[in-house]
C-alpha cells in the first residue's frame, strides 16, 4: 500500500513540474483549456482538469500567457496564447528540459 | 437552472474572495458544456441528466475543484514560515523569561508565604506564561498570515532567496544600517509593555504609602484599555519589524514602508484617545486617597493631570507624524 502511495507521490510531482512547459509549448496558436486537454492527451499526456485550469491562469498572472474571451458556436470560451515574455522563456526551458533529459538518461541506463 | 448551472454555482460560492471569481464560473461552465457536448455526440444522444450527473461526478466535488483556484493555500507560507519560527522564538523565550523573573519578584515580596500559597502561586505564574505564550502565538499568526496574503513578495525577500556574497563581510557601514541593538532592545521594551498592558495592568498606577504599607491607585482609565487589542496588533507588528531589520541588518524600502504602516495606525490611535473620554483614572476622589487631603488642591491638581495628558498625546501624534515623513524621505532618496 504505502509503495503504491509513494509511486504515485512521485510521479505526480514528476509531471507537475513538465505541465508547465507541456502547456506553454502547446500555446503558440491559440487554445482555450479543454481544446488544449485533449491536444495534451492525443498528444500522450493526460492532465487532469484541476490542474490544467488553475495552472493556465497562474501562467497568465505571471505574464507567460495572454487570454481573451471568443464566442464561438453560441459559446463563450477562454482562449490562451503565448504572451511574447512566454515566448522568450521557452527557449531556456526547452534547453534545461533537454539537459535534465540527457542527465537521467545517462544516469538510469 | 440545470444541474450544471448548479455545480458552477457552488463552486463559485466557494470561491467569494478569490479574484476572478466570474471568469473562473464561465470558463468552468463552458469546459463543462463542451465535455457533456462530446460525451453527448459520442453516445448518439441528446445530453440528459444522468449522462449531466456522470459528468460532475468525474469532475469531482465542488470543494475540491474550488480549492485548486485557491491563490492562498497557506495562512503561512513556505517564503516566511521560516522567519516566522524565528521571531517566534524571540518573543517566546523572552515571554518565559520576563515572566519568570516577575514570578519570582513576586514570591519574594509576599514572603513568607505558606506551602500552599507558595505551590498556588507557582501554578498561577505558570498558568500565566502559557496563556501568555498562546496569546502570543495568536497574535503573531494572524500578523504573519496578513504578511503572507497582502505584502508582495518582492517586499519581503527572506535571506534564503538572496545570493550571499562573501564581500558582505567587509563593506563600510551604510546609512541604512541598523545597529543590532537597536531592533534587539526595541523587541524587548515591546514585549514588557505587551505583557504589563495586557496581563499586569494593575501595576500601571500611582504608588503611595499610607498606614496599610504600600498602596496603588489605578492611573489608566477603560478609554484606554478599549484601544488595548488594536495597540496588541501594533506592538506584534513592531516585534515583527524588529525582527525584520534584526536579520536583514538594514532599512529596505519593505521595511520603512511597513514601518510607516504601524505608525500610521499608532497616529490613529492616539489622535481616537484624544478625542475620547481622558485616558487617566484619575480623580479628585482618588487624588484625597493619595493623600492629597486639601479637596480644592486635589480638584486643581486632578485637571492639571487631565490637560497635561492631552498635551503629551497632541505631541506624540506630532512626533509620529514626523517620524512618517523622515522614514517616506529616506524612502524616496534611498538608492
Amino acid at each position: 500500500m504505502a509503495n503504491t502511495e509513494s509511486l504515485e507521490n512521485v510521479v505526480l510531482e514528476l509531471r507537475r513540474g513538465v505541465i508547465v512547459l507541456a502547456a506553454l509549448s502547446q500555446l503558440g496558436a491559440a487554445e482555450y483549456g479543454y481544446s488544449l486537454l485533449k491536444k495534451l492527451a492525443d498528444l500522450g499526456l493526460e492532465v487532469d482538469q484541476g490542474t490544467l485550469y488553475p495552472l493556465l491562469r497562474r501562467l497568465e498572472a505571471q505574464g507567460l500567457l495572454e487570454s481573451d474571451w471568443k464566442i464561438e458556436e453560441s459559446r463563450p470560451r477562454r482562449y490562451y496564447v503565448i504572451s511574447t515574455e512566454g515566448k522568450k522563456l521557452l527557449p531556456k526551458l526547452k534547453k534545461e528540459w533537454t539537459g535534465i533529459v540527457s542527465v537521467m538518461d545517462r544516469m538510469l541506463s | 437552472m440545470n444541474l450544471i448551472d448548479r455545480y458552477v454555482a457552488e463552486v463559485g460560492r466557494r470561491l467569494l474572495l478569490v479574484k476572478g471569481r466570474k471568469d473562473i464560473e464561465n470558463e468552468l461552465r463552458s469546459t463543462l458544456d463542451d465535455m457533456l457536448e462530446e460525451r453527448a455526440s459520442k453516445a448518439g444522444t441528446p445530453a440528459d441528466e444522468a449522462m449531466q450527473m456522470e459528468l460532475l461526478k468525474e469532475y469531482g466535488a465542488p470543494h475540491k475543484v474550488a480549492q485548486t483556484y485557491n491563490p492562498h493555500p497557506y495562512l503561512i507560507g513556505p517564503r516566511i514560515y521560516p522567519f516566522f519560527t524565528f521571531i517566534l522564538k524571540i518573543v517566546l523565550a523572552a515571554v518565559a523569561f520576563g515572566l519568570s523573573i516577575a514570578l519570582v519578584i513576586q514570591i519574594i515580596s509576599q514572603s513568607p508565604m505558606s506551602a500552599a500559597e507558595f505551590l498556588s502561586t507557582v501554578g498561577k505564574g505558570i498558568l500565566n506564561i502559557i496563556s501568555v505564550g498562546i496569546a502570543v502565538f495568536g497574535n503573531m499568526a494572524l500578523v504573519f498570515a496578513l504578511i503572507e496574503r497582502y505584502a508582495p513578495a518582492a517586499d519581503f525577500k527572506m535571506d534564503e532567496d538572496k545570493e550571499w556574497d562573501p564581500a558582505a563581510l567587509k563593506k563600510e557601514p551604510e546609512p541604512d544600517e541598523v545597529k543590532i541593538w537597536e531592533p534587539i532592545l526595541a523587541i524587548v521594551f515591546t514585549f514588557i509593555a505587551l505583557s504589563i498592558f495586557n496581563f499586569n495592568p494593575q501595576l500601571i498606577g500611582i504608588y503611595y504609602l499610607n498606614g496599610d504599607g504600600w498602596q496603588v491607585t489605578p492611573l489608566l482609565s477603560e478609554a484606554f484599555f478599549r484601544w488595548l487589542p488594536l495597540l496588541n496588533v501594533v506592538w506584534v507588528a513592531e516585534i515583527v519589524l524588529n525582527g525584520m531589520l534584526l536579520r536583514s541588518g538594514k532599512w529596505t524600502n519593505g521595511a520603512r514602508l511597513f514601518s510607516i504602516g504601524i505608525k500610521l495606525v499608532q497616529v490613529f490611535i492616539i489622535v481616537m484617545l484624544l478625542m475620547g473620554p481622558s485616558i487617566l483614572a484619575l480623580t479628585p476622589e482618588s487624588m484625597a486617597s493619595g493623600g492629597i487631603t486639601d479637596p480644592d488642591a486635589a480638584g486643581k491638581l486632578n485637571e492639571l493631570a487631565h490637560t497635561a495628558i492631552k498635551f503629551a498625546l497632541g505631541f506624540a501624534v506630532l512626533g509620529t507624524v514626523v517620524e512618517v515623513i523622515k522614514s517616506l524621505y529616506k524612502m524616496v532618496t534611498q538608492k
